[in-house]
């Protein structure tokens, strides 16, 4: 049985594999990727200590620093499937069949990217539906396309693709767009453009490759179909926590609710950091505190659990 | 050192594929690349190949992988 595993390989949970090391903790840190989310920042203007960075070479260094820990087991391309009690700790399971005993669970798994929910994305995902316009904007040269979403990443999906494609519907559910008021403006005069607001997506069409989407017009009721090529998704993020069942107490949005004085779960034994905690404002800076945090108040739990033993 | 023929459809903007190529290189691994962008014959390859239009595609002796998933392309390459 180890002291710790450590969910995750993002800012939060590169900090606490290195604050295990040096506490001499016996952890492990399971994660499919290294980075986290802002690994697909151009430059990231506001991580302390560095200028400037791109996610991508943040991702790297984070990477290079975890695994320059002496002590700490590392699974990489490997993921949580599922968290139970087991005996006087936890039962880790994970995607490739691995399963590891622990006395405590450090979560900082993030969140993903958030889906439709709507019959045919899932099938026609990488057929049409997409989910990073950066990557595959240049595929969709003179396609007619959709952005469901009108936040940042929406909007900012739309640029992306104006460059390729030669028409873009942006639908978004609300009847504003949230989204940067600049950038939306800018866009919008692109005759390429087609906005349409309170479009609640219901259904995306196409056997083998998309060729549609249903939508209700949410102020008529109406139901309407457009014909595209397209569907770029862009609806924002959701905590990545299922594998935790009812573990831990969860808030209406899904994050782990935490102490922000130790990040303590619901659970005693499991601690949350990062994203996919309920703490405010999501931040790189700040999961990296409160995994440190966690850390020092999990080897704090761990020191006095040896004591009463004694 | 894996003598597996390795090919990679691409993108130039595209992070995952840039990682992806970032891990294979941390490997010692050597691949073929393909951008899709700009070769349209590679496109549509890849597109016959995966049956589907994302990228990037990773292809290790014959055997496709959609997108980079660590774990699917160490676990191919033997790593």
């Amino acid at each position: 049985m180890v002291d710790l595993v450590i969910i995750g390989g993002g800012p939060a949970g590169v900090t606490a594999g290195v604050y295990a090391a040096r506490k001499k903790m016996k952890a492990v840190l399971i994660t499919d990727n290294f980075g986290g989310q802002s690994i697909v920042s151009e430059d990231i203007q506001n991580w302390i200590g560095i200028k400037s960075i791109a996610g991508f070479d943040l991702a790297r260094d984070l990477e290079d620093q975890l695994r320059a820990q002496k002590g700490l087991e590392i699974i990489d391309g490997d993921l949580v499937v599922k968290v139970e009690k087991a005996g006087e700790g936890f039962a880790v399971s994970t995607q490739r069949g691995k399963t590891i005993e622990t006395k405590t669970i450090l979560v900082c798994s993030g969140s993903g990217r958030r889906k439709l929910g709507v019959k045919g994305e899932g099938p026609l995902n990488g057929k049409g539906v997409a989910y990073c316009s950066i990557c595959d904007a240049p595929l969709f040269k003179d396609k007619i396309v959709a952005v469901i979403g009108g936040g940042n990443a929406g909007l900012e999906s739309v640029r992306d693709l104006l460059q390729y494609s030669k028409k873009i519907y942006l639908m978004e559910f609300l009847d504003v767009i949230k989204g940067d008021a600049v950038t939306f403006e800018n866009i919008k005069k692109d005759p390429k453009v087609e906005v349409i607001m309170s479009a609640a997506v219901q259904e995306i069409l196409g056997d083998n490759l998309v060729s549609g989407l249903k939508y209700q017009d949410r102020k008529t009721n109406e139901i309407k179909e457009l014909k595209l090529d397209g569907v770029f998704v862009e609806i924002g993020s959701t905590p990545s926590a299922d594998f935790l069942g009812d573990l831990v107490q969860k808030n209406q949005y899904k994050e782990i609710t935490v102490d922000c004085l130790t990040q303590k779960t619901s659970q005693e034994g499991i601690w949350a950091a990062g994203d996919v905690s309920s703490g405010l404002y999501k931040q790189n800076n700040i999961a990296v505190g409160d995994a440190c945090k966690a850390v020092l108040n999990i080897y704090d739990y761990l020191s006095s659990q040896d004591i009463g033993k004694k | 050192m894996s003598n597996k023929k390795v090919k990679i459809y691409s993108t130039p903007a595209c992070i995952y594929c840039k990682m992806a190529k970032d891990f294979l290189k941390r490997n010692n691994i050597e691949y073929e690349e393909h951008n899709v962008a700009e070769d349209s014959a590679a496109r549509e390859e890849m597109e016959k190949k995966s049956h589907q239009l994302g990228v990037p595609v990773i292809e290790i002796d014959g055997e496709v992988f959609v997108g980079f998933n660590r774990g699917d392309i160490q676990q191919a390459l033997g790593l």
